[in-house]
């Protein structure tokens, strides 16, 4: 049996979901919420809170507090709640240096993880009718802020995300990870237009303060509060928008070690809330868009991440054998040489090919328009390249470290 | 109809498209591709024709074919690895490759015997290997049969391989089997009407051809 034939399947669900993209990235509602322009200020505009949840970030919190000082928007009607959640390090030394800033609040807490400091950071921004969150390890443009409210102008819009990127991508990794995010934006953008997002991320989501009043506050949830919190709201039948030029950088996890830990908490996380808790989203006509279409396909690309990575394990190991039997017959010279003619009755062109270079593409293309309609500064080329090369390779790791973890009850560590 | 439902059959719809347009993309490569082995398998029979009317008419200086068979023979063994290449991309049961490998094996069984009345006629001694193989997976040693010989065909010229599937159903060659007794397991060689069966090294393989073999240059074919 030609075991290609099993990819098949795999391959027309990535091109679906990428024709998918295209026809709502051209839908009535995707367009007009890249159309959402940000005005002069007005004389109203609503106040707004920004927790900074921090945990041992010492060496990155005085760079995103800076950053948040810079936004541009009416310094009095912006507060900013940094929450030292029993760091171990000199977090706590370096936010009590802005504490003396008009529009910083410097909490101290025992640990208790991270969602217990963005809830005490709920309950200090008592005035706030916006209520986001900033991950001590990322940094916004000035602009960003009033892109987000800018959004809010929907009345049906109960939380806003922004679009992240890699904070100045140095290693391999990190600009492999910058592609990725790039992606990330544009489909963050197409599915908030038809209320299809699973996840406010930590660095710079926004709420709309009775939210937390009507579905509660932040859990555990597996230390991926962000992705409960997102299905709980949509459990609840509120929109999530996004505000694609609300520009985040993050900083990536820069090692093979620090990325595998960090992605098997983002997959473990929306296995457990998706199996354990919301599995009633799944499937649910009320909000297709989510339970037909993006949970089935978040299950569908952890089991094909896996599947095509151990079919292709297996078919290099089949050559290898195979190659390795034929130095019997003909000497290496011989079968790293090639023999054929050059001429396109030899080219290597199958339906496997051609629509696996059809789906790379399409992921390229989505990958530029991420980056040019969030203005997202930074060369993408080489990332993409690094892209195609290893994320085939380092992503089924964490997914079967994920599916193991998950299914042997292990319990994910933050760090 | 909701947006969701309306894209999402747009986007099969457009996917759907696009597959079916990968699909015609390659099944018009493969007609090419057949097209092309059709047309060279008929410029092959037309030079057979012609060399075999040749021999015919220099009954007195037979010879002088010597060079038409040496170039007939080279067009074979490229025929014969565009019909292997075409055979892994459309499968060894496809009715256009059978049909193609059948002409094929005819042309081979031809220019055989034209090499062997040459021979003769002129007191040449080529190595002459008949190769016996099977695409039915009842033969786990004739992948490396088969690229041995493609390397020894190409290394040494002088050699004239003629593979020949034995699962083809084609009478000519039920009877090239016939008379050449071929009975054992395969794959089997015959060379220069010498029998052997199986493959273990290229080295142990080298040893059934005639001492001196691997010194002279002449073209030959090899495994479709």
């Amino acid at each position: 049996m030609n075991l290609q034939v099993l990819t098949y399947p795999f391959l027309f669900i990535a091109l679906y979901f990428e024709s998918f993209l295209l026809v709502t990235f051209l839908s009535g509602p995707a367009r007009a919420s890249r159309g959402k322009m940000i005005k002069p200020f007005a004389m109203e505009v609503p106040r707004v809170a920004i927790v900074v949840p921090c945990w041992n970030e010492e060496t990155t919190i005085a760079g995103t507090v800076e950053s948040l000082l810079e936004l541009e928007y009416p310094k009095k009607k912006l507060s900013i709640i940094l929450v030292d959640d029993g760091s171990t390090d000199g977090t706590s030394l370096v936010i009590d240096r802005f504490s003396h800033h008009s529009q910083i609040t410097a909490l101290h807490k025992e640990n208790g993880g991270k969602f217990t400091a963005m809830n005490l950071g709920i309950e200090y921004a008592k005035d706030a009718e916006i209520i986001g969150f900033l991950d001590a390890d990322s940094f916004v443009a000035p602009d960003a802020l009033r892109e987000i409210v800018a959004a809010f102008n929907d009345k049906h819009i109960s939380a806003v995300t922004a679009s992240m990127s890699i904070h100045k991508p140095r290693t391999i990794l990190q600009r492999m990870q910058y592609a990725e995010y790039s992606l990330a934006i544009t489909l963050r953008h197409v599915f908030a237009s038809i209320n299809g997002l699973y996840v406010t991320p930590g660095p710079f989501s926004f709420y709309r303060r009775f939210i937390f009043a009507n579905i509660g506050l932040f859990k555990h949830a597996y230390l991926a509060e962000d992705m409960e919190m997102a299905m709980r709201m949509q459990r609840a039948g509120l929109h999530i928008g996004n505000a694609i030029r609300a520009r985040v950088y993050t900083k990536g996890p820069p090692t093979f070690a620090k990325l595998i830990k960090q992605r098997v908490r983002w997959t473990t996380g929306f296995m457990r809330n998706m199996f354990f808790d919301y599995r009633d989203l799944l499937g649910v006509k009320k909000n297709a868009v989510l339970g037909i279409l993006v949970l089935p396909l978040g299950i569908i690309a952890i089991v094909s991440g896996i599947f095509l990575f151990l079919l292709s394990i297996f078919q290099v190991i089949r050559h290898v054998i195979h190659a390795f039997s034929m130095t019997q017959a003909a000497p290496l010279s011989y079968m790293l040489s090639w023999h054929s003619s050059f001429t396109w009755f030899y080219l290597p062109i199958t339906v496997l090919t051609l629509l696996g270079v059809m789906i790379v593409a399409g992921t390229f293309g989505w990958m530029i328009v991420g980056k040019r309609m969030s203005r997202t500064p930074g060369k993408l080329m080489f990332s993409m390249v690094l892209y195609l090369l290893l994320y085939g390779i380092i992503a089924p790791l964490w997914l079967m470290r994920s599916v193991s973890d998950v299914t042997l009850g292990v319990r994910t560590t933050w760090r | 109809m909701s947006i969701f439902v309306r894209n999402s059959l747009i986007a099969l719809l457009v996917a759907g498209a696009i597959t079916g347009t990968v699909i015609y993309t390659i099944n018009y490569l493969n007609d090419a591709r057949i097209a092309e082995l059709s047309t060279i398998e008929n410029q092959i029979y037309v030079d057979t024709l012609s060399l075999d009317t040749q021999f015919s008419l220099l009954e007195a200086a037979p010879c002088d074919s010597v060079a038409s068979s040496t170039t007939l023979t080279g067009e074979l063994a490229d025929l014969g690895e565009r019909l292997s290449y075409a055979e892994s991309q459309l499968g060894t049961n496809d009715s256009q490759v059978v049909q193609l490998k059948k002409q094929y094996s005819l042309l081979e069984i031809r220019d055989y015997l034209i090499t062997k009345e040459l021979a003769a006629a002129c007191h040449t001694k080529p190595v002459i290997a008949l190769y016996f193989y099977s695409n039915a997976g009842d033969c786990s040693d004739c992948d490396k049969a088969g690229y041995a010989l493609s390397y020894l065909r190409t290394t040494y010229p002088a050699l004239r391989v003629y593979s020949f599937d034995y699962n083809l159903n084609l009478g000519a060659l039920k009877t090239l089997i016939a008379i050449t007794k071929v009975n054992g397991p395969l794959p089997a060689f015959i060379v220069n009407g010498k029998h052997s069966y199986g493959f273990t090294s290229l080295a142990d393989f080298q040893k059934q051809f005639p001492k001196g073999t691997f010194a002279s240059t002449t073209a030959t074919n090899t495994k479709p």
